[in-house]
């Protein structure tokens, strides 16, 4: 595998970009046009594993978006290679962190 | 967040929180139609130098534009 070539987090800096996209337009004409979600209702969704799966698809493209972007910044302007690479495990720590978690609310939240 | 809102928690954000809330509304509805600019200009539309300058100020506008909706709305 090549690194740092630059190429694949293009691919994945877009494609992240036009999932989270297509999330926020949905989003955006479900609260211009559709009734309001009840909490029941979106307690419903989120325990379903479809509902559970389109949440899971959200984190993912979201983390992975501003992983690209972090790591693109950090790769400008964080030279030295030990603070570079110190900062990018932090960032990935973080990141994974929060992905994590957020398996854990879905999974318990299923149960 | 997730949690909180699973567990039925009010998410509203009033008072203080509005201000730093809008701004960040701010900041994700620019980088989202700057975003979208830089697709569409990567799928060769728009890209000339007069209507790449017309799209900047409608990004910068419409950015703007959710800001201050979600500071008074």
């Amino acid at each position: 595998m090549r690194v740092f070539t630059g190429q694949r987090a293009f691919l994945l800096q877009r494609l992240t970009a036009l999932v989270l996209l297509a999330y926020v337009a949905g989003a955006a004409v479900r609260l211009a046009f559709g009734a309001p979600l009840s909490l029941g209702q979106w307690r419903d969704s989120a325990a379903h594993p479809a509902g559970a799966a389109l949440i899971a698809l959200l984190a993912a493209a979201l983390l992975l978006h501003a992983w690209v972007g972090v790591r693109d910044v950090v790769l400008d302007y964080v030279k030295p290679l030990g603070l570079r690479v110190a900062v990018l495990g932090m960032v990935a720590a973080a990141l994974a962190f929060l992905g994590l978690w957020t398996a854990l609310i879905l999974a318990s939240h299923a149960l | 967040m997730l949690q909180r809102s699973l567990q039925g928690d009010a998410l509203a954000v009033s008072g203080w929180l509005r201000a730093p809330a809008a701004l960040l509304a701010w900041a994700a509805a620019h980088h989202l139609f700057a975003g979208v600019r830089h697709l569409l200009m990567e799928a060769g539309i728009g890209s000339s130098l007069a209507s790449a300058r017309r799209s900047a100020y409608a990004a910068l506008i419409a950015g703007a534009a959710i800001g201050v909706a979600a500071l008074v709305a």
